[in-house]
């Protein structure tokens, strides 16, 4: 047990040294990051060298005629729409597909790509697992 | 004890077994008269209602049957389900001071006392008079309060909101998305991600691809 037992009573002596040291904390000379990754290369003369490629770039459409607003009326009920969920996404996309070439008889199980299958995700820029782009 | 455990429990909040509860906050000076640190106090017996039998809810007009004002109806403010208690506006009232000091008297106020659930009783829209209530549901398969003696529908008391914001009087302001914009269904069922999507509108082609790199 110890001190601190006799003093839960009233406050608690000494300073907190359980919460995490963030660059808030500290005096002003205290230099600490929050985790942002570097943009380029630390050179060998001291220098930084900025990467275009790696400073990250927002690519935003235009948003002329766009209807959408930050917030939302009072006045709109709930919506009625089913969450959308794996197999919801296959019912709609892929099944209808697959239906009309059976009833074509066209199907084969060799010709699967044709229906989004991915045997693999090598190669791919976004792969779905394991994930590499941050949402 | 570590600083850690004595911080976590003053976050995780214990409630005592024979905490009594009573119309104010537990986090008010009152409350914390009414259960002082290390004093037993005698135990309130409360008559245990399972909580799908309960009919009473804020916002119900209900009559008095017993006390000072018996026979009178009020809104009901406030619900206290651990005590069975049930505040209604204006009534069962007597009076206090309020913001006492040393040299001022205080506001003159009424306030509201709390009636047992067994003192209280729904009225009946159809002749405005108390009835028992029970829980049945309708042919669609709703669950509703009926009234025993004319088995008529009490219906749920509207809920207003803290805001005091109406929807049907609603004005949307510029940055509001009017309910027919809100409701249109635009989304496209695809295979493809958001981002190979937004690639393909915009027309950027990324042959590049990101060295393996591992971890250990």
């Amino acid at each position: 047990m110890g001190v601190l037992s006799n003093l839960m009573r009233g406050l608690v002596r000494g300073a907190d040294r359980m919460s995490e040291f963030t660059s808030k904390r500290g005096s002003r000379t205290h230099n600490k990051g929050r985790g942002a990754r570097p943009a380029g290369l630390r050179l060998s003369s001291r220098k930084f060298l900025t990467i275009r490629a790696m400073v990250p770039e927002f690519v935003v459409p235009s948003l002329d005629g766009f209807a959408l607003k930050p917030y939302v009326s009072y006045q709109a009920p709930r919506g009625t729409e089913p969450p959308l969920t794996a197999q919801s996404l296959f019912a709609e996309v892929v099944a209808p597909q697959i239906r009309k070439d059976l009833d074509d008889g066209t199907f084969s199980n060799d010709n699967l790509e044709k229906y989004g299958f991915e045997p693999t995700q090598e190669g791919k820029l976004f792969k779905l697992y394991p994930k590499n782009y941050v949402r | 004890m570590r600083l850690t455990t004595l911080l976590s429990m003053a976050v995780r909040v214990v409630i005592p077994k024979d905490y009594r509860y009573g119309t104010n906050r537990p986090w008010t000076m009152a409350a914390k008269r009414l259960n002082p640190a290390g004093k037993r106090r005698r135990k309130v017996f409360v008559e245990p209602v399972a909580p799908e039998d309960w009919t009473v809810v804020k916002g119900d007009r209900v009559e008095i049957l017993a006390g000072k004002d018996k026979g009178k109806q009020g809104k009901v403010i406030q619900v206290f389900r651990h005590r069975n208690w049930v505040i209604l506006e204006g009534l069962n009232i007597h009076y206090r001071f309020l913001g006492r000091t040393s040299d001022y008297r205080g506001t003159y106020i009424a306030s509201e006392s709390p009636l047992l659930l067994s003192d209280i009783a729904l009225i009946d829209p159809s002749d405005r008079k108390p009835t028992e209530v029970e829980w049945r549901y309708t042919e669609e398969g709703e669950r509703v309060r009926v009234s025993v003696r004319t088995s008529r529908i009490i219906p749920k008391p509207l809920v207003e909101r803290k805001d005091s914001i109406v929807p049907e009087q609603w004005k949307d302001g510029p940055k509001d998305t009017s309910p027919s914009d809100t409701l249109e269904k635009t989304y496209v069922p695809s295979l493809k991600t958001l981002e190979e999507e937004v690639m393909e509108k915009l027309g950027i082609q990324e042959n590049r691809r990101q060295r393996t790199s591992f971890w250990y």
